[in-house]
């Protein structure tokens, strides 16, 4: 999928004059190699570090390690073992469909496949968080979707004339969906709440722009 | 931005899921087919038999123990000190200073500028503002070099790109104060204090 990053960054552009532009190393400052990795910095902002998912791993490994550790120097200096002697499980390990019941060695099996499999698309999958980025005339603006649906909303509801649990509003990389439920009674035209919250979507600007879709509910409310 | 190591994050999770699907495949496979099972049993038998081998060839002199166990030992405090050191490595970042430079003036010496100016300055700005819930700033090292991270938690309904093109407005009245292009990132956050406060109604 492509991913694009047309943030037309003020970094290259000429750098508008600083308030009171001071005669001093003020505005024609250098702005340094910094620029370069703005894109950088924006491409990192987008993506999930997958710090916690690396932390749980290495927490998993150690916790195995500091286990096998115990029995390991228990053995080293010829002490009975806490509770299982390395050389018997490894036995127990190589005989292995005998001596467990199937059942139990079945669902180790699918945790395991569970595990494996959140670390493994953790790993492999783009890991994009919900945000959108803005222009900007000096600084790298990243935006959670959260917020541009908050804003959207409010600006659907100012449009529609409702309160503020009628307008719901979910924002994705490429869509905002727009539910509204009228009041009872008072007619609502979706094409005003759509050009509103579309005109209040070009005024922002957000890279990459969703399409707005609009959706009023069937049913209205009483007494709104 | 900070600097959390990414592709390695991204390999040794994956390293690490790639094994745990492996034997867990195993495992199912070892319940569910006879077959396999078989199989299982005469390849792990020559294994185990190759390593005990290992280990009674590798005893003390005049002793039943092999000193293969200390290697083990050795071996498995080295995972975890590197699993510690993997740990240790995310989120880092963060640096002290916001302008180290040689000062062209005629006093011999160099200049350095603390990020708390920055972070103050920009924090003590932005607090009296009735529609943020919220204000973070702290100056992290990307590629050697000093940027700031201001992130804001807007009430709900405020217009993102009005905000932050007066945050912005402040950073450039702080490029005055410096006198120095820092690249900055401006982070607008949702969060449970912005998300459960009043909306805003003024603005």
């Amino acid at each position: 999928m492509s991913h694009r990053f047309d943030h037309p960054s003020s970094h290259r552009s000429p750098v508008p004059a600083a308030p009171n532009a001071a005669p001093s190393a003020g505005s024609d400052a250098p702005a340094g190699n910094g620029a370069a990795g703005m894109e950088e910095i924006l491409k990192r902002e987008t993506r999930s570090s997958r710090a916690v998912a690396s932390i749980i791993a290495a927490v998993l490994v150690i916790a195995m390690c500091v286990y096998a550790l115990l029995e390991t120097a228990v053995r080293a200096i010829g002490q009975p073992p806490w509770l299982v002697d390395p050389e018997t499980a490894a036995e127990q390990v190589a005989a292995l469909p005998n001596g467990v019941p199937p059942l139990l060695l079945g669902v180790m099996g699918a945790v395991l496949v569970m595990a494996g499999l959140f670390f493994f698309l953790t790993a492999v999958l783009p890991g994009r968080r919900a945000r959108h980025l803005l222009r900007d005339r000096r600084a790298a603006v990243v935006v959670d979707d959260e917020v541009i649906a908050s804003a959207l909303a409010r600006r659907a509801r100012v449009a529609a004339n409702l309160s503020q649990d009628q307008v719901m509003v979910t924002v994705s990389r490429q869509q905002v969906e727009v539910n509204v439920r009228p009041t009872s009674g008072v007619p609502l035209s979706p094409d005003a709440v759509r050009a509103a919250v579309r005109d209040e979507l070009r005024d922002m600007g957000p890279s990459p722009l969703p399409e707005v879709r609009v959706s009023v509910a069937a049913a209205g409310v009483i007494g709104a | 931005m900070n600097g959390t190591p990414r592709i390695l994050n991204r390999i040794l999770i994956g390293i690490l899921g790639l094994k745990l699907l492996a034997i867990g495949i195993l495992l199912l496979l070892l319940a569910a087919v006879p077959a396999v099972g078989r199989w299982w049993q005469g390849w792990s038998a020559g294994v185990w038999r190759i390593w005990r081998d290992l280990f009674e060839r590798t005893r003390f002199p005049g002793r039943a123990d092999s000193w293969l166990w200390i290697v083990v030992v050795l071996a498995l405090l080295l995972v975890i000190g590197v699993m510690v050191a993997w740990i240790a490595q995310q989120g880092k970042g963060r640096a002290n200073l916001l302008v180290v430079e040689e000062d062209p003036g005629e006093v011999p010496g160099n200049v350095r500028i603390g990020s708390g100016v920055a972070e103050q300055g920009l924090r003590a700005a932005l607090a009296d503002r009735p529609d943020l819930a919220g204000v973070t700033v702290a100056t992290y090292e990307f590629r050697g070099e000093p940027a700031l991270k201001i992130r804001v938690q807007p009430r709900q309904g405020v217009d993102p790109q009005r905000l932050a093109s007066e945050v912005s407005a402040l950073v450039e009245a702080l490029d005055v104060a410096i006198g120095k292009r820092t690249p900055v990132l401006i982070h607008i956050a949702a969060g449970a204090r912005s998300r459960f406060g009043r909306a805003e109604r003024v603005r």
